[in-house]
C-alpha cells in the first residue's frame, strides 16, 4: 500500500511538472525575447532560438529611457488601480453593509437589482454609457474609467455574504453605547470587513489594472491611456515598437507577480472570491 | 441651526441608516446601469445622428438579419459552447489530481498554475499572436515541426484560430477554475471517503457517486461565469487578430460586431440592437440556467 | 445629467463628513481622490506643442500617428515667424488611430469636445464628409492653386467642388522591384509595361528564382484598388452608394487570381502589408516586387534594412500600352472641423503647413512624403541630394516617376458615401474569400453576394 502511494506520488508530480511547464511556458518565451532585438521577432518569429552571445539588455535601457510614454501609462494605469480600488471597496462595503445588517423597504427589490447587474455583461450597454460619459463631460478623463464602475456588485454581493456571519446583536450592544449608525460602520464593522478587504481589494485591483475595452473607448490621449491599451496601441502599422512591446510587457508583469509571491493566498482568496458560496 | 440639526437627527436615525449605505449602489445604479439599459433599448429603434435622433421602427433589426451579423452570433456561440465544455472537465480532472492524497508540493503548483490569470489579456494576446505567426520560426510552427508537420498559416484559417482562441483561454483561466474546484473538494467531508473506502469503492465510483454530485455548485458557477465569458468575448479575438478586423470574420464575435457598427462606423442605431440581441440571449441563457438547477425556489430567502 | 453627477458626489462626501462626524478618520478617501484629479489634469506634458508665444491663439489638433505631431510643432513654429501679428500657440494630440477617428467622430455628433484641425484617415472619410462636419478649403487652397497637384486635394472633395481635405499621405502608386531577383531573374523591369508584360516577366522570375513576383492582400485591398483605378473603376458610385459587383472588379479578381494560380503571386505573409510577418518576409527578399503607393518607401527604410541599395521604384504596369499609369492611394488627409472658433486662422494655418514649400519639404525629408508641390520635383536640392535617406536607399529616383506622372489626369479613389462601410466589407471578408478561402467561386458571384452583406445607411 505504502509502496503504491510513492510510485502514484512520482507519477503525478511528473504529470504536474508538464503541466507547470506548459503554463508559463508563454511567460518565458516573452521573458527570452525581451532580450533580443524586436526586429529579429518579425523575422524569424516568436521563439527560444536566442543567440545569446547577442542578447542584451537594448530592449530595456530603451523603455527606460524616457522616450517613450510607456511610464507615463504605467503610472495612469497605478494611479486609476488605487483610486478605483479605494473607492470601490469603501463604496461597496457600505452598500453591503446596509443590506447584510438592516431590514428595510424595497430591500430585496434593490438586491435583486445588484444580481441583475452582475449578471449582465456590461458590454451589452456599452455604447449608451460611452454616448452618457460624453453628455457628463468626464471623456478622455480617468473619472471617465472609474466612475460608471465605482460600485461594484460583485463586492457587494461578497461583502453581504461575509457580513451575514456576524451576529446582530453585536449592533445593538454599540447602539446602547452611544455609538450612530454610522460609527458602528467604521469603528467596529470595518476592522472586522480587514480580511476581506485585502481579497476584495486584490480581486479589484486586478480587474481594473487589466481592464481593456473600456478605458480604450474612454480616453483617446496618448498620454491618458492605461497600460494594456498603450501596449495595444504600441502593435500599430505605423511604428516599429515591437522591441518597447515585447520588454514592457514583460515588465508590465512583473510588480504583480512580486505582489503574488507575497500575498499568494489574498490573491487566491480574492480571485476566486465568486465561487466560496455561490 | 435648528432645523439642521432635525435633518442631522433623520440622517443618523435607524430608519434611514440603511437607506444612506445603500445610496451609492442605487444612483450608479440608475445613471450608469438603467438609465443606459432604456437608452439602448431606445435607440435600438432609432436612427441616431448629431442633428437629433429618429424613430425607424424595426429597420435596425432588419439589417441585422445578414449572415456577417449572422457568423459574429455563431463565433460567439460556439466559443460559449466550446469553452464550456474545456473549462470544466479539464480543471475539475487537474483539482481532484492535486487534491489527491498522494500529491506532494500542492502549494507551489496551485501558485504556478495560477501565474497566467494574473497576466493581462493584452499581454497574453500579444505573446498568442506571435507565438501563432505564421513565419516558420514562430514557436507554434516550430512544435508541429517537431511533429513532422509543415509550417502553418495559424491565424487565417478557421480550425487554427479556434485553436489558437481555445488555447489562450484554457491557458488563462484552468488555473482559476482549478482553483474554484479545490475550494469545492475541500468543501466536501472527508468521512464521505472513509465509508465509502469501508464498503470497498474503487476511485472512480467514489469520484462519481461522491465527488462530482457534491462539486455541482461549484459547476453551476464556473458554467454560469464560462456562458458569460464567452457570451461577451471581444478583447480575445482583438488582441490575436490586432484589431477588430479578423480575415473573412473568423473571430468576430457579437461584441466585435457591436464594436464595429456602434463605434468604427458609428452607426449608434444598429449597434444598440446588437446590443439588446445580446441582452436577451444572455437573459434566456439565465432563465433556462435558473430553471434547470431549481434557484428559483433558493433565491427568495 | 451633470447635476445628477455632482449631487451624487455630494451625497458620497456628505456620507464620509458624517463618518468623521463619530470620531473616526475615515476622510482618507475622499483625499485620495482629490490629489489624483491634480495628477490628471497636470499631466499631457507629452502632447506635443509648439515654442509657446504670449498672445498666440490657441488652436488643438488631434492625429493618430507620432510622427506627425513633429511636423505640426515645427509648421507652427514656422507660421509664427513669419506671422508674427497672428501667432498661434498649437497643442498636438496623438492617439491610437481607430479610437481617435472614433471618438473624433462621436465629438461631431455631440457637437463639443472637437479639436481645431484633425488628420483623418481615407476610411473614416466618408463618414465626416456626408455629415458635413468639415469646412471647405477651397479660399485657402485657391492661392496654391498653380503649384500643386490639386487631385491630391480634390479627392477630398463633393461634387459642388468643395475640397475639404488636404492630404498626407495620398501618394502616387508606384511599383517597388527587388533588383537582386530581377537581375538573377535576368528581367529589366523598365520593359515591363503592361499586366500582361508583368504577368509574363513573373513566370521567369518563378522559373528562374522560384520567388514569387508579388503578393497580394487579404486584409487590405492596394493591389486590386488599383487595378481598379486604372480601369477607371471605383467601389462606390457616384451617390456614394457601395458598387463592388462590377464587371471590371470581377475582371481584376480573375486577373489577381490567374496570378495566384500560376505561383507568381502569393497571399502576403500576415494578410496584409503592414503586418510583422511581412516585413520579415520582405526584407529577407521573399519576393520579387510589390506595387505600392510611394509613401510605402518609410516602410522599406524602417522595416528592411536589409535591402538598402538593392530596390528600384518603376511605374506601375497597365492594362493596356498608353493608358493612365498615375493612380493616387492611401490617403489620410487633414482638416478643419466646423465647430473651430477659429476657422480662418486653422484654415490658412493648414494650407500653409501642408501647401507651402518649407512644409513640403519637412514632409519629404522626416517622413518620405512625394511632395504635392510639383516645383519641388526638379529641384536639385532635394531630387539630387544623396544625404536623403529615401533617395539613398533606392536604386531609381522616386521624383523621375513624379515627373513623368504629371499634374494632369490623376485618379483617386472616390472615398465619399458608403466608402467607410465598403472599404470594411472589402479588407475583412471580400479579398479573403476572393484569393484564398472561396477560390472557386465564381467572380462575379461572389461579389454580389459581398455586395449584400455592406450596412450602409445613408
Amino acid at each position: 500500500m505504502k509502496k503504491k502511494n510513492t510510485v502514484l506520488s512520482v507519477l503525478l508530480i511528473i504529470f504536474f511538472v508538464i503541466v507547470a511547464l506548459i503554463t508559463i511556458l508563454p511567460l518565458l518565451l516573452l521573458f527570452v525575447s525581451s532580450f533580443r532585438p524586436g526586429s529579429d521577432l518579425m523575422r524569424y518569429g516568436l521563439n527560444f532560438d536566442v543567440n545569446w552571445a547577442t542578447a542584451n539588455l537594448d530592449n530595456y535601457q530603451l523603455l527606460f529611457s524616457g522616450q517613450n510614454n510607456y511610464f507615463t501609462w504605467y503610472k495612469n494605469s497605478l494611479v486609476i488601480t488605487v483610486v478605483q480600488v479605494v473607492l470601490a471597496l469603501f463604496l461597496s462595503a457600505c452598500v453591503g453593509y446596509g443590506f447584510a445588517m438592516y431590514n428595510f423597504k424595497f430591500k430585496n427589490a434593490l438586491f435583486a437589482c445588484v444580481l441583475v447587474v452582475m449578471m449582465i455583461p456590461t458590454e451589452v450597454i456599452i455604447l449608451p454609457l460611452y454616448q452618457l460619459v460624453i453628455k457628463l463631460g468626464i471623456m478622455d478623463s480617468m473619472w471617465g474609467i472609474i466612475l460608471p464602475y465605482v460600485v461594484v456588485p460583485m463586492l457587494i454581493f461578497f461583502f453581504r455574504q461575509y457580513l451575514s456571519g456576524i451576529p446582530k446583536d453585536f449592533l445593538d450592544a454599540a447602539r446602547v453605547d452611544g455609538c450612530t449608525e454610522y460609527g458602528i460602520f467604521a469603528r467596529i464593522m470595518v476592522p472586522l470587513m480587514k480580511p476581506s478587504f485585502a481579497a476584495m481589494g486584490i480581486y479589484q485591483g486586478m480587474s481594473s489594472w487589466n481592464n481593456f475595452l473600456w478605458p480604450m473607448i474612454v480616453v483617446r490621449s496618448q498620454t491618458k491611456i492605461t497600460l494594456p491599451v498603450g501596449l495595444q496601441s504600441l502593435m500599430s502599422p505605423y511604428g516599429n515598437n515591437y522591441d518597447i512591446l515585447i520588454a514592457g510587457s514583460c515588465f508590465a508583469i512583473v510588480p504583480i507577480l512580486i505582489l503574488f509571491i507575497c500575498f499568494q493566498s489574498y490573491f487566491i482568496e480574492g480571485m476566486t472570491a465568486g465561487g466560496v458560496k455561490g | 441651526m435648528e432645523k439642521k440639526s432635525v435633518f442631522r437627527k433623520f440622517l443618523y436615525s435607524q430608519k434611514a441608516a440603511p437607506y444612506v449605505f445603500v445610496l451609492p449602489f442605487v444612483l450608479t445604479f440608475l445613471i450608469f446601469f438603467a438609465y443606459p439599459i432604456v437608452d439602448t433599448i431606445v435607440m435600438s429603434f432609432q436612427k441616431v445622428s448629431g442633428g437629433g435622433n429618429e424613430w425607424v421602427g424595426l429597420k435596425n433589426y432588419q439589417t441585422l438579419l445578414n449572415p456577417v451579423f449572422y457568423k459574429a452570433l455563431k463565433n460567439s456561440i460556439l466559443y460559449m459552447i466550446l469553452s464550456c465544455a474545456l473549462m470544466i472537465p479539464i480543471p475539475m480532472f487537474l483539482a481532484t489530481m492535486l487534491n489527491s492524497k498522494a500529491m506532494k508540493a500542492k502549494g507551489f503548483f496551485r501558485s504556478i498554475m495560477f501565474i497566467p490569470a494574473l497576466t493581462s489579456v493584452v499581454v497574453a494576446g500579444v505573446i498568442f499572436r506571435l507565438m501563432f505567426g505564421e513565419l516558420e520560426g514562430s514557436f507554434m510552427n516550430q512544435v508541429i515541426s517537431f511533429f513532422g508537420m509543415e509550417p502553418m498559416v495559424w491565424l487565417r484559417r478557421t480550425v487554427p484560430v479556434w485553436i489558437a482562441l481555445l488555447l489562450l483561454c484554457l491557458w488563462r483561466w484552468t488555473g482559476v477554475n482549478m482553483m474554484y474546484y479545490l475550494s469545492g473538494l475541500q468543501q466536501i467531508p472527508g468521512d464521505l471517503y472513509e465509508s465509502a473506502d469501508i464498503d470497498g469503492a474503487s476511485s472512480i465510483q467514489k469520484f462519481r457517486y461522491i465527488t462530482l454530485p457534491l462539486l455541482k455548485p461549484t459547476t453551476v458557477y464556473v458554467l454560469t461565469i464560462s456562458i458569460f465569458g464567452g457570451m461577451a468575448m471581444f478583447t480575445e479575438s482583438y488582441l490575436l487578430f490586432n484589431g477588430n478586423n479578423s480575415p473573412n470574420n473568423v473571430g468576430l464575435t457579437v461584441v466585435g460586431y457591436l464594436y464595429r457598427m456602434g463605434l468604427t462606423q458609428n452607426n449608434i442605431g444598429l449597434g444598440s440592437a446588437i446590443g439588446v440581441v445580446l441582452l436577451i440571449i444572455v437573459l434566456i441563457l439565465n432563465v433556462i440556467q435558473l430553471i434547470l438547477n431549481g434557484t428559483f425556489s433558493k433565491k427568495g430567502d | 445629467m451633470k447635476r445628477k453627477l455632482v449631487s451624487s458626489l455630494l451625497c458620497v462626501a456628505m456620507v464620509a463628513t458624517m463618518l468623521a462626524g463619530c470620531g473616526g478618520s475615515s476622510d482618507s478617501g475622499s483625499s485620495d481622490s482629490g490629489s489624483a484629479e491634480d495628477t490628471s489634469s497636470s499631466d499631457g506634458e507629452t502632447q506635443g506643442t509648439n515654442t509657446f508665444v504670449d498672445g498666440g491663439t490657441e488652436l488643438s489638433l488631434w492625429t493618430f500617428q507620432e510622427l506627425h505631431v513633429g511636423f505640426w510643432t515645427e509648421m507652427a513654429d514656422k507660421w509664427n515667424e513669419e506671422n508674427p501679428d497672428n501667432p498661434i500657440n498649437l497643442t498636438v494630440t496623438t492617439g491610437e488611430s481607430h479610437s481617435v477617428q472614433q471618438k473624433l467622430l462621436v465629438a461631431c455628433q455631440a457637437g463639443e469636445g472637437t479639436p481645431d484641425i484633425a488628420d483623418i484617415e481615407i476610411g473614416y472619410y466618408g463618414s465626416f464628409l456626408k455629415d458635413d462636419y468639415l469646412l471647405p478649403l477651397n479660399d485657402v487652397v485657391e492661392p496654391y492653386q498653380n503649384d500643386v497637384v490639386m487631385s491630391r486635394i480634390e479627392m477630398y472633395g463633393d461634387q459642388e467642388d468643395n475640397w475639404y481635405g488636404i492630404d498626407f499621405h495620398l501618394g502616387a502608386s508606384v511599383c517597388y522591384y527587388n533588383m537582386d531577383i530581377m537581375n538573377e531573374a535576368g528581367v529589366d523591369p523598365s520593359t515591363i509595361v503592361t499586366w500582361d508584360d508583368y504577368y509574363n516577366a513573373g513566370l521567369t522570375v518563378l522559373e528562374k528564382t522560384g520567388k514569387p513576383m508579388c503578393a497580394v492582400e487579404t486584409a487590405d485591398l492596394f493591389l486590386p484598388q488599383l487595378m481598379m483605378l486604372e480601369k477607371g473603376a471605383q467601389y462606390v458610385d457616384e451617390d456614394g452608394q457601395p458598387n463592388i459587383a462590377t464587371q471590371d472588379h470581377a475582371d481584376v479578381i480573375d486577373f489577381i487570381r490567374k496570378m495566384i494560380d500560376a505561383g507568381i503571386c502569393e497571399i502576403a505573409p500576415g494578410g496584409g502589408f503592414h503586418t510583422e510577418e511581412w516585413y520579415g518576409h520582405l526584407n529577407d527578399g521573399g519576393v520579387a516586387s510589390i506595387a505600392m503607393p510611394l509613401w510605402y518607401m518609410g516602410r522599406f527604410t524602417d522595416y528592411c534594412p536589409d535591402l538598402n541599395g538593392k530596390m528600384a521604384i518603376y511605374e506601375i504596369p497597365v492594362w493596356n500600352e498608353g493608358d493612365t499609369r498615375e493612380v493616387l492611394q492611401g490617403g489620410t488627409g487633414t482638416s478643419v472641423l466646423k465647430f473651430t472658433e477659429h476657422e480662418d486662422l486653422a484654415k490658412e494655418f493648414l494650407a500653409f503647413a501642408k501647401l507651402s514649400e518649407e512644409g513640403n519639404r519637412y514632409e519629404w525629408e522626416e517622413l518620405g512624403f512625394d511632395p504635392i508641390r510639383s516645383s519641388l520635383w526638379t529641384d536639385t536640392s532635394i531630387t539630387e541630394n544623396q544625404d536623403n535617406k529615401f533617395l539613398s536607399y533606392f536604386q531609381t529616383n522616386p521624383f523621375d516617376i513624379l515627373v513623368k506622372n504629371g499634374t494632369e489626369g490623376l485618379t483617386a479613389p472616390n472615398i465619399s458615401g458608403s466608402y467607410s462601410a465598403t472599404y470594411n466589407v472589402l479588407v475583412s471578408t471580400t479579398y479573403a474569400n476572393a484569393f484564398e478561402l472561396s477560390t472557386d467561386q465564381d467572380a462575379m458571384e461572389l461579389l454580389e453576394s459581398e455586395q449584400s452583406t455592406i450596412v450602409y445607411d445613408e
